[in-house]
């Protein structure tokens, strides 16, 4: 079923995309900071909590728990990390992206990265059609 | 709350509570994620502290308390007694369009492939000034952390520091003078 895979590939990737930054909160801190896009004061709470976010919304999605708001948040999510890494992009800043590890050589912006996450969305968004549109 | 049911199976019972159900499942999530990821927090040695001081000054200060950035009065100063060796973090193309006089290139983005080639001859206690251009210090700071990583014991930024050279009005070079 389609849905089915829908919800494990995403969860898979969201859980996946989780686990080095929560061992990494520092250095995670570091790539948050290095966006420019939040006010200093809420970089360290947003680098402890966004990982727990992504763990939380990928074993909800593939146990299929609190799945109207389960993917809804992931699309609010993807949605602002594209927002964030095209505005980055936009304006000339090369930074470590933070998306899947926190070590710089790996994963910098890039467009490959935006298709990435934008592929991630496609699928988010068809769970979204899936629980909120469908109808028998 | 849904056992076994599929999305669609689920749609069609509950229909329109779908909706709100989204909506708090929405904040529970978020009052959930927040509470798990401030206890894990907690009981970890490395824990983050929940605001953290990101001012340049707390980022260029190690934990001796000595600061990684110097000012421009002393740059300065140091650049007139010819006592510093400054280093241009910032792309060769902005190098060749004007420098600190004497200052060599080792663009940060370039670093793996220049390093050796730029630095082999520099003793390892030399007073070394890294500058860029911008106050976040990026390449700058990055460069002189790379360094001292490297060896040098005497590294210091200069923030802002192409910007602050020109507003001063203070000599330029050109061209490829010394790479």
């Amino acid at each position: 079923m389609l849905t089915l895979s829908a919800r494990f590939i995403l969860g898979a990737v969201f859980v996946y995309a989780s686990f080095d930054k929560i061992l990494h909160p520092a250095a995670f801190a570091e790539a948050v900071y290095n966006y420019q896009i939040l006010p200093d004061e809420l970089i360290n709470l947003t680098a402890i909590a966004l990982p727990c976010l992504e763990l939380v919304l990928g074993i909800f999605l593939i146990i299929n728990f609190w799945m109207p708001g389960t993917v809804l948040m992931c699309n609010l999510l993807l949605t602002t990390f594209i927002g964030a890494l095209l505005f980055n992009m936009a304006r000339g800043l090369n930074i470590n992206c933070g998306c899947f590890s926190t070590t710089a050589v790996e994963s910098s912006m890039n467009v490959l990265t935006v298709l990435r996450d934008t592929s991630f969305l496609a699928i988010s968004g068809y769970l979204l059609y899936a629980i909120f549109f469908y109808k028998k | 709350m849904a056992k076994s049911r599929s999305i669609q199976e689920n749609n069609v019972k509950t229909g329109k509570v779908t909706y709100f159900q989204a909506v708090w499942q929405v904040g529970a999530l978020l009052a959930l994620s927040i509470l798990l990821a401030l206890s894990i927090n907690q009981l970890r040695s490395d824990r983050l502290p929940l605001m953290g001081d990101w001012s340049i000054k707390a980022r260029l200060t190690n934990p001796h308390g000595d600061r990684l950035d110097i000012s421009f009065e002393n740059a300065k100063k140091l650049f007139m007694e010819k006592s510093a060796l400054f280093i241009d973090a910032r792309s060769m193309d902005e190098y060749v369009k004007g420098h600190i006089p004497a200052a060599r290139s080792l663009s940060w983005h370039d670093v793996d492939r220049r390093f050796i080639e730029v630095t082999e001859d520099i003793s390892p206690d030399t007073l070394i000034i890294t500058y860029c251009d911008g106050t976040t210090c990026e390449l700058s700071c990055d460069l002189a952390l790379f360094l001292l990583d490297m060896g040098f014991n005497n590294v210091r930024v200069l923030l802002d520091g192409w910007t602050e050279w020109t507003k001063g009005h203070l000599p330029v070079e050109k061209e490829n003078a010394v790479s």
